[in-house]
């Protein structure tokens, strides 16, 4: 077994990217870990700039995914696709909207060109936040997972090392 | 395991326990059981190569990733390429022959080494290995039908296995010397599974009155419940998922592996 060939910082596998920084996997809630929940103080607690995020149908519907609402969503969960999609100069539906397409019969596809550039972008911002290694990964999966539960299909990489 | 037992047993397995190898054994057990499959023209249809995960360099297994096959190449530590060789009828006038002679086919269902010289060899095989439809539509059966046997082969075993979309072929066919006559089928991900053998439970499946007629497609296949029962004790009928802990299975693989949840 090689260490190239296990997942490690130095691949370039889908979400696995950047060295090790201290931004997200820093003191604090790590990014594996459950975060404060918002669901306790009710939505009326939720901070102000992540007022907006939370209202966004789309993340109502990532939130709703485990029977939650988005009150009871993990306050780091939504912190982190607020600064995602700040990153990105875009906001959480409009994510969504990117990663699809119509066809010319009028549906609505997932555009794969669209999945890449975004799962690209999620590498992008892993690197950025400085994480590294399986922070790295839970990282990247927590973005996909917004995403997948938004109907688009994607897969991260696993952390097994 | 009793045969009923395995057929119930087998799901397609996701979530692996990415540390612990495939004895190649097990994997040789697998090989036999797919060689054993039945094959018209008693032809070699299938080829298959074994790879594990960790001989594999980063980049090769990243070319490997498609959007619903990503987490399992990291999980799964051994994977088996399947593929078609398209030139499996190539040898079938003396594969039959051989048959002849073993009384495998005899005349008493109207075989003989001159019928198969004079008459199935020019006038059916031959004919058929220059059609590339035929050829890929009785490789993708035959293939299929080995690989049945190599993944009740691996679940006897207590292995886990799924089968995948196989996408990279040129990646994977410089890399491991696979020649232009090899047709890339499926990719099987082999391990022991990291989440309960039932994964959750049977899955969804129609009623076999559904897919099986008597007769005539107006007289559907009715089970007697007795040998539904029976099926039942001897394990190929198992409890239907979801198991009332699934949810929370998964959760708790995603979060041992950093997957969404
Ligand atoms: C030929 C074949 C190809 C498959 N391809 C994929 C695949 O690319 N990705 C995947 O996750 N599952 C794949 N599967 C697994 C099926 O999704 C699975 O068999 C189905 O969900 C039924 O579940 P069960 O196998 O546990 O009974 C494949 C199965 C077969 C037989």
């Amino acid at each position: 077994m090689t260490d190239t060939a296990r997942t490690g910082p130095d691949r370039t596998a889908i979400g696995v990217v950047g060295e090790a920084g201290t931004g997200i996997g820093g003191p604090g809630p790590g990014i594996g870990e459950a975060g404060p929940g918002i669901g306790e103080p009710g939505p009326g607690e939720l901070p102000e700039h992540l007022a907006a995020v939370a209202a966004a149908p789309s993340v109502q519907r990532w939130m709703h995914r485990s029977g939650d609402d988005v009150a009871g969503a993990r306050l780091a969960d939504l912190e982190m696709l607020q600064r995602f999609c700040a990153s990105l100069g875009t906001d959480p539906d409009e994510l969504i909207a990117q990663c699809l397409r119509s066809t010319k019969s009028g549906d609505t596809a997932i555009s794969a060109a669209g999945r890449r550039k975004t799962d690209q972008a999620i590498s992008a911002f892993v690197a950025a936040e400085g994480a590294s290694g399986r922070d790295a990964i839970v990282l990247g999966n927590k973005l996909r997972g917004f995403l997948i539960h938004n109907g688009i299909f994607m897969q991260g990489s696993a952390a097994i090392d | 395991m009793e045969f009923n037992r395995v057929v119930g047993t087998r799901r397609s397995i996701r979530f692996f326990k990415s540390w612990r190898p495939v004895e190649r054994e097990k994997l040789q057990v697998m090989f036999e059981a797919a060689n054993r499959a039945s094959r018209s023209m008693n032809a070699d249809y299938f080829r298959a190569i074994v790879v594990n995960r960790d001989d594999l360099d980063a980049e090769t297994r990243d070319a490997l990733r498609n959007p619903t096959t990503t987490a399992d190449l990291d999980l799964a530590p051994t994977y088996i390429f399947w593929y078609i060789d398209m030139n499996y009828v190539e040898g079938a006038q003396d594969r039959l022959k051989a048959l002849v002679d073993q009384h495998a086919l005899s005349a008493a269902h109207g075989w003989s080494r001159a019928y198969v010289d004079d008459f199935l060899w020019p006038q059916v095989l031959e004919p058929i290995s220059k059609d590339m439809s035929a050829v890929l539509f009785m490789g993708a059966v035959e293939t299929g039908i080995a690989i049945c046997n190599a993944i009740n082969a691996a679940v006897d075993q207590g292995l886990g296995t799924c089968m995948h979309a196989f996408t990279a072929n040129e990646t994977v066919k410089s890399l491991l010397g696979v020649p232009d006559s090899w047709f890339p089928v499926w990719l099987q991900l082999v391990g022991y599974p990291a989440e309960e053998p039932e994964a959750g439970g049977q899955r969804p499946r129609n009623p076999i009155s559904t897919l099986f007629f008597e007769g005539h497609t107006d007289h559907p296949f009715e089970e007697d419940p007795e040998v539904t029962e029976r099926l039942k004790r001897e394990g190929m009928l198992q409890t239907p998922g979801p198991f009332p802990y699934r949810a929370q299975e998964v959760k708790m693989l995603s979060r041992m592996y950093g997957l969404p949840e």
